[in-house]
């Protein structure tokens, strides 16, 4: 498991991996900036304990505790914030490029689902994990993961509105 | 699941933001700060070989202290356990008072502890020895055969003794 990888390495690794890793991390904190936070400390501690970097399994394991610990943290603060954002419209910072109307629907529709559902998906999607992987990160059996997938799918498509 | 390629296709599409520019130096700079600890990637697993080969350096140490350690403690007259044995043991026998009513009945010293403090050069002896020191409590008992009431005095005792180790 050792990272045979030199320093300059990773600055190849993070651009390859980093904007998968922004959207796996949005869904524990808020805003653009906490997510970067949160990948930054946890790609600093992954790399630093010259983990292989095709370990994809802990690493996104590493982003998932170190968001849960970002969040237990800033308890309070998020609390402040979730009533400053209860009082004013419900404001969203984008997670994605959207083109048009139709990708806001969608990003929109993904914000919406449960999250045991969009972690699966934003894995398998943005991250190209295999369902065995994901399984690894949440410590669910693949068949669990898959279906959390499937049904992810099914919930965006009754969500969405016809084309 | 063909069900849903269209909706794989439509999410496949969608671009997540990409990271600021300040992310990549801030990590750059939290990558640099820890190389100056530890250097970077390649030097950490040299540094756990030395830590084992000072793992191994230490346990064989500990492994030779701990056989000198037996070799002299087996070298230790048998006396000395055979005395605090015996002295366990020691019981008076009865004997009748005539000036008390009470009868000694008998004498229990427990060794509850025994330390042993190593080799020591005493002045004026050619020869080291070990000092071993024991830590009891004696107590004596006495019966009054008429009454059968029974007297029982205990108290604590410590005892030093040196003994002689041979050079070998």
């Amino acid at each position: 498991m050792e990272n045979v990888g030199i320093h300059e390495n990773w600055q190849t690794c993070f651009s390859q991996l980093a904007p998968g890793l922004l959207v796996f991390a949005r869904q524990w904190v808020r805003s653009a900036a906490d997510a970067e936070d949160v990948v930054q400390e946890a790609f600093v501690k992954f790399w630093r304990r010259n983990h292989n970097i095709d370990n994809r399994p802990l690493l996104y394991a590493t982003v998932r505790s170190t968001a849960l610990d970002f969040l237990r943290r800033n308890t309070r603060r998020a609390r402040r914030e979730s009533d400053a954002v209860a009082e004013t419209a419900q404001v969203v910072e984008p997670q994605f490029d959207t083109a048009d109307d139709a990708q806001l629907a969608l990003a929109v529709a993904i914000n919406d689902l449960p999250g045991e559902q969009r972690e699966v998906l934003v894995m398998k999607i943005w991250n190209e994990l295999t369902f065995a992987e994901i399984a690894q990160v949440l410590g669910i059996s693949q068949n669990t993961a898959a279906s959390r997938y499937r049904y992810a799918l099914a919930a965006l498509k009754k969500n969405l509105p016809a084309q | 699941m063909n069900d849903f390629t269209d909706l794989e296709n439509q999410l496949e599409e969608l671009r997540p933001l990409r990271p600021s520019p300040k992310l990549v130096e801030r990590i750059e700079r939290a990558l640099s700060e820890a190389a100056s600890i530890s250097t970077a990637g390649i030097v950490v697993p040299r540094r756990r070989i030395r830590l084992d080969w000072l793992a191994l350096g230490a346990g064989l140490v500990t492994a030779a202290l701990l056989l000198i350690f037996a070799q002299l403690r087996s070298e230790r007259p048998q006396n000395m356990s055979q005395r605090i044995a015996s002295a366990a043991s020691t019981s008076v026998a009865p004997v009748r008072n005539d000036s008390s009513s009470f009868v000694p009945e008998g004498l229990t010293r427990v060794v509850y502890d025994t330390r042993d403090e190593g080799v020591h050069f005493p002045s004026g002896s050619e020869q080291p020895v070990r000092r071993v020191r024991s830590h009891t409590r004696e107590t004596l008992r006495w019966r009054n055969p008429d009454t059968g009431a029974l007297l029982r005095v205990s108290y604590p005792a410590e005892e030093v003794s040196l003994i002689p180790v041979s050079g070998q």
